[in-house]
């Protein structure tokens, strides 16, 4: 019998696959992974401290750098906590306005997520870049809606800080007409690849108990079998309005949030044809103008509002002390709550399957060092 | 149904693993014929101009080439002055220093030199570009119309103090906003000219229309390296090496035979360039003159720009104004135009 030693190999914090500065503290036997001690912080921004300090309106371009792929919804998050707070009435049209940028932003995520896991798994580039084509036309949208490609700093409380217009509606029509091809191909290209299969079936279970003990949310809960989604379990804005199913996994595997991730872009794709259809009817402006923006100041009191963002169930909670700044201003990060169960998910499995789970939670770092 | 009462409905829906059809090599097959569908439009398809189009090519040669901007894009802020007096539209409200997140902004308000009272207008107005974030809300508050957002991106500089820009740096004529975000300025046109005249009673002397030269003589020289530019933004983009760079300290860390080295590099290239070679200081001198009177130059730039017909060499915002509009948005902008072509007829 042949005596074997563990290894303790730190992947990161620079390094290709972990996404950003993130350390693994990997302890292998082999090939196997024995455990798995995720090292985050190397991108702490103080940015909860700095939502204390600044006002309310300054701080919504600060929440534009959390998650930099979904800017729109993380300002969607922040304002309607702050409308929570002060109770601020939203406009039907700026409710619909925000469920487009929403949806388009999740078309967005989840096309690049797929392309970076693609590209863990040694489709370097090529997958990616399919991801990145649709991004780049939803980026065009939003830099000329917002002026921004990724900061965009587009909500404000009440509505959001520009109105579309007719051209706008029919680039995202023309954009719309393409996206079914666009996910076919995807799937089709993809879906039943050799390569795919060998990588991502049945590596990285997560079981459903462990999921919901983790308190995992988004497509890698949905995955692993929980029929959990906060635009169908707490309606906010107007998505109480619109059909569109839940894509579940069954087994929990890189294989399970692959599939989930490309139904859910159909969904969204769903929702959005919707959304378009309602929209002229929606009642209101863009905005509530009886809002103050600079000089806003919620009673005392506190809130907490959530909207399903990408990549899980984000969060915002505020403490107003009734002056123009936050007393307690705190971030739930989808992103960093998933990225705690990693280690439950990649023991067992060999070291090179550490890549393709990590990517499989779709991270940020952004988001989880804040 | 009204809109209110609508009631999504959804269902949850395992995902379909395929578990049970799964062929070898059949995943490959299916995935070659859609990249050989790509590759043969890619190759023999006509290329696509149209980027909600969603197969071809689409390649843009950078520099050569560059995509329309939107109106709304929002990159640096710029101060505006108007191109007829010369007044500066800022009146030094502190709206913008205010909500700035990085703080980024400083103001000093002028002063009347006889009787010390503040007047509507800036001394000195600083913003730090390298720690300026682009969230557009000193644009959004101001209540004069006296701050925008510019669509100019090329802004690297190998000196870093010179992105501590200074109200000289900062100031655009009008007219060159006009010509970057025209359907935006003509909203807001009306109230912000009269506010102006407004405040031009205000100022007494030559306060608001100096331009912040009196800031510019005591920056470093330099902060002045690059003057208020000229409007059509495309200008910036011809020739902005040869004024940027500050090359007096270079040389004196050196030794003899190395600093004579360098010398001859340089003699060399100057003469390359073909120009006898007026010396870099005094170019700045006369490039700082400039700024100080808009000339009638600046105010026929916009003309050149009309949509569809972009002139050659006409870079950066001119080439995007009018092929990113919707059509009542390009009705409007023709009306405007054509006014304007009519005004400067007569």
């Amino acid at each position: 019998m042949l005596k074997t030693e563990e290894l303790r190999i730190n992947i990161g914090p620079q390094h290709p696959s972990t996404h950003g500065v993130f350390r693994m503290l990997v302890t292998v036997d082999g090939e196997t992974l024995v455990d798995l001690k995720p090292v985050f912080g190397y991108l702490h921004r103080n940015h909860e401290q700095l939502g204390e300090v600044n006002s309310y309106l300054q701080n919504m371009p600060f929440t534009d750098r959390l998650d930099y792929f979904n800017s729109m919804i993380n300002n969607h998050a922040y304002a309607r906590s702050v409308e929570m707070l002060a109770g601020i009435e939203v406009p039907e049209r700026a409710q619909y306005i925000r469920v487009i940028m929403d949806e388009l932003s999740r078309i967005l995520n989840h096309a690049t997520a797929l392309g970076f896991m693609l590209g863990d798994m040694g489709a370097w580039q090529t997958a990616l870049l399919w991801g990145l084509r649709e991004r780049e036309k939803i980026l065009d949208l939003f830099e000329y809606v917002s002026g921004a490609r990724m900061m965009c700093n587009y909500a404000r409380f009440g509505g959001v800080a520009r109105d579309i217009d007719d051209y706008f509606i029919t680039e995202t029509r023309k954009l719309m007409d393409g996206l079914p091809h666009y996910f076919d191909d995807f799937e089709g290209l993809l879906t039943n690849s050799e390569i795919l299969l060998a990588r991502a079936r049945n590596i990285g279970v997560l079981p459903k108990d462990l999921a919901l003990s983790y308190s995992v949310t988004g497509p890698v809960l949905r995955a692993s079998g929980v029929p959990y989604d906060i635009r169908r379990a707490e309606p906010y804005a107007v998505y109480d309005r619109f059909d569109f199913d839940i894509p579940v996994g069954t087994v929990g595997d890189v294989y399970d949030r692959f599939l989930v991730r490309i139904a859910e872009m159909r969904q969204a794709y769903r929702i959005l044809e919707q959304a378009f259809q309602q929209l002229p009817e929606a009642s209101g402006g863009h905005i509530n103008p009886k809002v103050k923006q600079q000089s806003l100041k919620p009673p005392i009191g506190e809130a907490y509002a959530r909207v399903e963002s990408p990549k899980g169930e984000l969060g915002f909670y505020l403490v107003s002390d009734g002056t123009g700044n936050a007393y307690r201003y705190k971030v739930r990060a989808p992103s960093f709550i998933n990225l705690t169960a990693l280690a439950d998910m990649c023991k067992g499995y060999k070291l090179a399957d550490a890549m393709v789970i990590l990517g499989s939670i779709d991270i940020v770092m952004g988001e989880v060092d804040r | 149904m009204t809109l209110a009462n609508r009631q999504g409905t959804g269902v949850v829906v395992p995902v379909e693993r395929n578990d049970q059809r799964f062929r070898a090599g059949q995943g490959t097959a299916a995935g070659l014929s859609i990249v050989f569908r790509k590759f043969r439009k890619a190759l023999f398809g006509k290329p696509n101009s149209d980027r909600s189009d969603t197969e071809g090519q689409f390649n843009v040669q950078y520099p050569e080439e560059r995509l329309a901007l939107p109106e709304a894009y929002r990159n640096m802020p710029i101060l505006l002055f108007d191109d007829a007096t010369g007044h500066e539209l800022c009146t030094s409200c502190f709206q913008c220093e205010r909500v700035c997140p990085p703080q980024v902004i400083h103001i000093t308000q002028a002063k009347d030199p006889a009787t010390g009272k503040p007047v509507p207008s800036a001394a000195e107005f600083i913003i730090e570009y390298d720690t300026c974030m682009s969230c557009g809300y000193c644009a959004e508050v101001c209540p004069f119309d006296a701050i925008k957002m510019d669509h100019d991106y090329e802004l690297s500089t190998s000196n870093h103090p010179e992105l501590d820009v200074n109200y000289n740096r900062l100031l655009r004529p009008v007219s060159y906003y006009e010509t970057i975000a025209p359907t935006l300025w003509n909203d807001v046109r009306e109230s912000a000219m009269k506010k102006l005249q407004n405040n031009i009673k205000r100022r007494p002397g030559a306060i608001g229309v100096d331009h912040g030269q009196k800031v510019g003589a005591k920056a470093a020289p330099a902060a002045v390296a690059r003057p208020a530019e000229p409007a059509g933004g495309g200008a910036s983009a011809v020739a902005p090496a040869a004024k940027r760079a500050s090359v007096a300290a270079i040389g004196k860390s050196m030794s003899e035979e190395r600093l004579a080295k360098l010398q001859s590099i340089r003699a060399a290239n100057q003469s390359k360039r073909g120009g006898a070679g007026a010396p870099i200081d005094t170019a700045h001198a006369v490039e700082a003159d400039v700024a100080v009177q808009p000339s009638t130059a600046q105010v026929a730039a916009p003309d050149a720009a009309t949509p569809g017909s972009v002139a050659p060499g006409a870079t950066g915002p001119v080439a995007a104004v009018g092929t990113n509009m919707s059509e009542e948005k390009r009705a409007k902008l023709e009306a405007i135009r054509a006014a304007k072509r009519a005004q400067e007829g007569e």
